[in-house]
């Protein structure tokens, strides 16, 4: 048998599948709809057939293009529901944090150094922090925190300016979450510095504001949301160092397969940390700038630590007894 | 596999279902020009929601209007692609338009996992100041044109359907020219083809080609290029009577 006769032969069944798959690829039903796998078997033969007797190439290509087609629609992912995103939340999170728990002392560590260090260095000479935030941060730290205790819900009263701001947070916070995240591609190098330059920047502005400004009205107003948002950026961080470690150490595979299989385990928890960020938008958005008395703040604060430290500590344990 | 190291966009893949399937690669340019298109697409939505919202201005009032304007600008940054490339087509409305789609290295469909670390990864592979410069010194690096975020994801970018082949009638027959030498499989396919695509070239570019198999001709020139497609024309009788 040769090519041509070979095309011949075989040309009817491969345009009835050709039409088959057309149905199939457009969600249309079918009547031989569920013989798509076996009629895939026959063309993938074909393929085969065609390959190794040297077929004339466009009897080649369009088989190709044939098997190709097909095993899209066959190896379809089913995505997610309720379900998938419920138990994300109740158990798969928690315990992706907890497997990862010396990822999560290392960047707390990369966090809070350079925090507490610029924070503290106010004590000893003011003109650190005062260089890290430049004339226009430190207008604006004034401007938010430097007069009365709730200065900043009066910069909140026109109609709309919480939305507008949890927007912001949104748009910026997040975003640097992603960051974080994806400079772990950088063997952990990028993580580490964007982790690093908010512990400093953030230490340099509570630094500033507790030496210039009035520091009531910035720790009134930071500490409810602080939890989410700087327990989201950590392990945010987590998320980057994973892919980061999975290049310095790939262990015995390969470091193109560690390095996707490093990516797929931090996926828990960059969409944890997103998560956690877009709920400390919420309270910062919504909560934090609202004129309460600064006990009820902190309490709301304190709550939010201890809360979300159970959250990650405890969800998930007893689900992981039964798996294991 | 041997035929992946060949410099090649176009890649051979085996299934789990034991065919092997020729996926073609595509390069940076292509992927540079979708990108564009995109950034145009996005930036046209996000001037259609601007104006919309603006109008409604009055109803909603200044600050909420800009929140709203943040949201769909962080949605359209991050979001865009990855919508897109876990939909139906595989690919985001400009790669859709230049015929490209995203696949795993395993040639099915991506998943949203990876569509999210593909394009999270973005934001390193644009550096520095959004030249690319990373993302195309990645891409030029390895065998299959990933950048940073194909690599850590697992996924490559190629043509969708691939295009046709022109298909011209063989240059008239020639005297069957018997074979010295037992040719490879490989060997004997790239004389098929070209058998096949001979017709569309120029006379100098077939004698050019036809030159690189002096060895098994045994001459240049238009001498070797006439008994390269004798060899053609036996080596393809040869296989179409064998059977």
């Amino acid at each position: 048998m040769n090519s041509s006769d070979f095309e011949q032969l075989n040309h009817h069944r491969w345009e009835e599948f050709e039409k088959l798959l057309t149905h199939v690829e457009k969600g249309r039903d079918h009547p031989d709809k569920q013989l798509l796998p076996k009629h895939f078997r026959e063309i993938s033969a074909d393929l085969s057939l065609a390959q190794s007797r040297m077929a004339s190439s466009h009897v080649i290509d369009r088989l190709n293009a044939l098997v190709i087609r097909a095993y899209e629609q066959i190896y379809q992912n089913k995505r997610g529901t309720l379900d998938v995103v419920m138990r994300f939340i109740m158990i798969d999170f928690p315990i992706a944090v907890r497997k990862d728990w010396r990822l999560f002392w290392l960047c707390s560590v990369i966090f809070w150094l350079p925090f507490f260090c610029m924070m503290f260095s106010e004590n000893i000479d003011a003109r650190w922090v005062q260089a890290a935030l430049g004339p226009e941060g430190m207008a604006s730290m004034e401007q938010m925190y430097g007069g009365k205790e709730q200065q900043i819900a009066h910069l909140r009263e026109e109609f709309g300016s919480n939305f507008m701001m949890f927007s912001f947070y949104i748009y910026n916070n997040v975003a640097i979450d992603f960051r974080i995240f994806a400079g772990g591609i950088l063997a952990g190098l990028g993580t580490c510095f964007f982790l690093a330059f908010n512990g400093f920047y953030l230490g340099a502005a509570a630094g500033y504001v507790n030496h210039a400004g009035n520091p009531e009205s910035f720790w009134t107003f930071v500490a409810g949301h602080s939890s989410y948002e700087l327990l989201g950026m950590i392990i945010a961080g987590m998320a980057g160092m994973r892919i980061g470690m999975a290049i310095l150490h790939p262990g015995r595979l390969p470091r193109v397969r560690a390095l996707v299989q490093g990516a797929k385990q931090a996926l828990p928890l960059i969409y944890g940390a997103a998560m956690l960020t877009t709920l400390a938008a919420l309270v910062e958005g919504f909560w934090s700038a609202e004129p309460h008395p600064s006990m009820v703040k902190y309490a709301v604060g304190i709550a939010g630590w201890i809360g979300l430290s159970a959250y990650l500590i405890c969800m998930g344990r007893s689900r992981k007894k039964h798996a294991a | 596999m041997e035929e992946n190291a060949k410099l090649d966009t176009l890649q051979t893949l085996e299934l789990a279902d034991g065919v092997s399937i020729r996926l073609r690669v595509s390069g940076p340019i292509l992927r540079g020009l979708a990108y564009a298109l995109d950034l145009m697409i996005r930036l046209v939505i996000f001037i259609a929601a601007v104006v919309i919202i603006s109008y409604l201005d009055f109803a909603v009032g200044d600050k909420v209007a800009q929140g709203i304007y943040l949201l769909i600008w962080f949605a359209l940054d991050w979001f865009y692609p990855i919508v897109f490339e876990v939909g139906k087509h595989g690919a985001t409305p400009g790669k859709l338009m230049l015929g490209l789609r995203v696949v795993q290295v395993s040639g099915a469909p991506i998943t949203l996992g990876q569509a999210v670390i593909r394009n999270f990864m973005r934001f390193i592979d644009s550096m520095p100041f959004f030249t690319y410069g990373f993302g195309l010194a990645s891409c030029v690096a390895s065998q299959r044109f990933q950048r940073l975020g194909d690599l850590a994801a697992g996924t490559l970018v190629i043509y969708h359907r691939m295009p046709k082949a022109v298909q011209m009638p063989t240059p008239p027959p020639l005297a069957a020219v018997q074979v010295p030498v037992a040719l490879s499989r490989d060997e004997l396919f790239a004389l098929a083809m070209f058998r096949d695509r001979a017709s569309l070239w120029s006379e100098a570019r077939r004698i050019e080609i036809a030159n690189q198999a002096t060895e098994l001709t045994g001459a240049e020139g238009v001498t070797g290029m006439n008994r390269l497609l004798g060899m053609a024309h036996w080596t393809h009788r040869q296989t179409t009577h064998r059977q």
